[in-house]
């Protein structure tokens, strides 16, 4: 793994790219984003991420199909799920379905930017969060 | 990383299958002990408590404003230990009050009727038949409560992860069953779980300080922010809602607090009458 984690981040809302692109190139991620989720499973079809970062709800392709795509593709990746309609229900089942964690929108990007973090942590990244302000330990 | 929650309609087996558990997954067992403490806190008889949990129906001791008060300084207590992860909870009602936390598993431990009636009858001297219809009244009665108070019926096999018959399953293949499920990755903590156990914790604190003055106040949190319904006559809708304010902002995790009122037609029905 190079000292930079590359990230995929698909939200079909412009607005969330847009705002947490620069969160999370500000500890050390290398973001794509993307607002089509085909064209993002393309992305991953050719690239092998560190952290997929998905929302769930979106026309044509909701997020749990990304969330099986990415584990089919790249098991080592770690899909983090965002939301607007978190459930107990959906929450468990993107768990079930090898989610490393599953966030309910409206959320700050500090948490996100923890999330990623451990995620980082588990996938053995060398990256020291600490100057950011995130205790990944 | 998870909590498991066990409830019975038999309190000492929930406790056997509970005790079991905690020592199988090296997790912390929660049960009536951390009463001691509440009533302690509070002021209040353990014995008291230990019948807010169980007794079917209101009684002339324990009215059911009474019993809510103390609902919400277990709900607080539980919550509480809750937020510490890696525990089994077991008799303190939880399962009528944590809901949609998936971080929580849980289990219904189930009695055979016929068998408990039995026990029933030899411990408190009574006729088979008489017990059974004492045990099938307490079980209307309870569900009737739990329907009034916490809006389901905690009989109702939905509102569980995992039901457990003693009378087909024995206690240690029981324990089994439930370490085994636990371990799912459905059931482990995630951030959105994580946040609805606090925000649980957080609504469970402000009603405890809202309890003396406005009983009638329903508390929902969600990250730091608070909604507040409370019942009351128009005319007090300015001084109620400031004052609601006041006690809500000085809790130590709340950031905005919103109030929302409802006029209460019934007491202002009653004041007209006078």
């Amino acid at each position: 793994m190079t000292d930079q984690l590359e990230v995929l981040l698909l939200d079909d809302e412009p607005i969330v790219g847009k705002r947490l692109k620069p969160a999370l190139a500000k500890i050390g991620c290398n973001v794509e984003v993307f607002e089509n989720p085909r064209a993002a499973l393309d992305r991953i079809s050719e690239k092998e991420f560190d952290i997929v970062v998905t929302d769930i709800r979106m026309d044509e392709i909701d997020g749990i199909q990304v969330l099986e795509h990415v584990t089919q593709k790249s098991p080592r990746t770690k899909v983090i799920m965002i939301t607007g309609y978190a459930m107990m229900s959906l929450a468990r089942e993107a768990m079930g379905k090898g989610a490393f964690d599953f966030i309910a929108k409206p959320f700050q990007p500090d948490d996100l930017r923890k999330v990623i973090a451990s995620a980082a942590k588990a996938l053995g990244s060398s990256i020291d969060f600490t100057a950011a302000g995130i205790d990944n330990a | 990383m998870s909590i498991i929650n066990i409830s019975s309609d038999v309190y000492e087996e929930g406790r056997k299958i509970a005790q079991k558990t905690a020592e199988a997954m090296g997790y912390a067992y929660v049960g009536r002990e951390i009463l001691r403490g509440v009533a302690e806190k509070y002021h209040l008889s353990e014995t008291k408590l230990v019948d807010a949990i169980d007794k079917a129906a209101p009684t002339l001791r324990m009215s059911l404003k009474l019993r809510k008060q103390l609902m919400a300084y277990i709900q607080e207590a539980v919550l509480g230990e809750m937020l510490k992860d890696n525990i089994v909870c077991q008799g303190l009602a939880a399962h009528l009050y944590v809901l949609g936390v998936s971080h929580v598993l849980k289990v219904r431990i189930l009695i055979d009727p016929e068998e408990r009636a039995r026990n029933y009858a030899q411990t408190h001297n009574m006729s088979v038949k008489k017990a059974e219809k004492l045990l099938a009244r307490e079980k209307k009665l309870r569900q009737q409560w739990s329907f009034s108070e916490f809006r389901f019926d905690e009989t109702d096999p939905s509102k569980y992860d995992l039901m457990v018959s003693l009378s087909q399953i024995d206690p240690d293949e029981a324990v089994r069953i439930i370490t085994e499920t636990v371990c799912s990755r459905k059931f482990q903590p995630m951030n959105y779980s994580e946040k609805c156990l606090k925000d649980l914790e957080l609504a469970a604190r402000v009603r405890v300080l809202l309890m003396d003055k406005y009983p009638s106040s329903r508390v929902q949190a969600n990250g730091g922010n608070l909604i507040i319904e409370t019942l009351g006559l128009t005319r007090e809708k300015r001084k109620r809602e400031a004052a609601i304010k006041e006690l809500a902002e000085n809790i130590p995790g709340v950031n905005y607090v919103e109030v929302h009122f409802i006029h209460d037609f019934f007491r202002q029905a009653a004041e007209s009458f006078r």
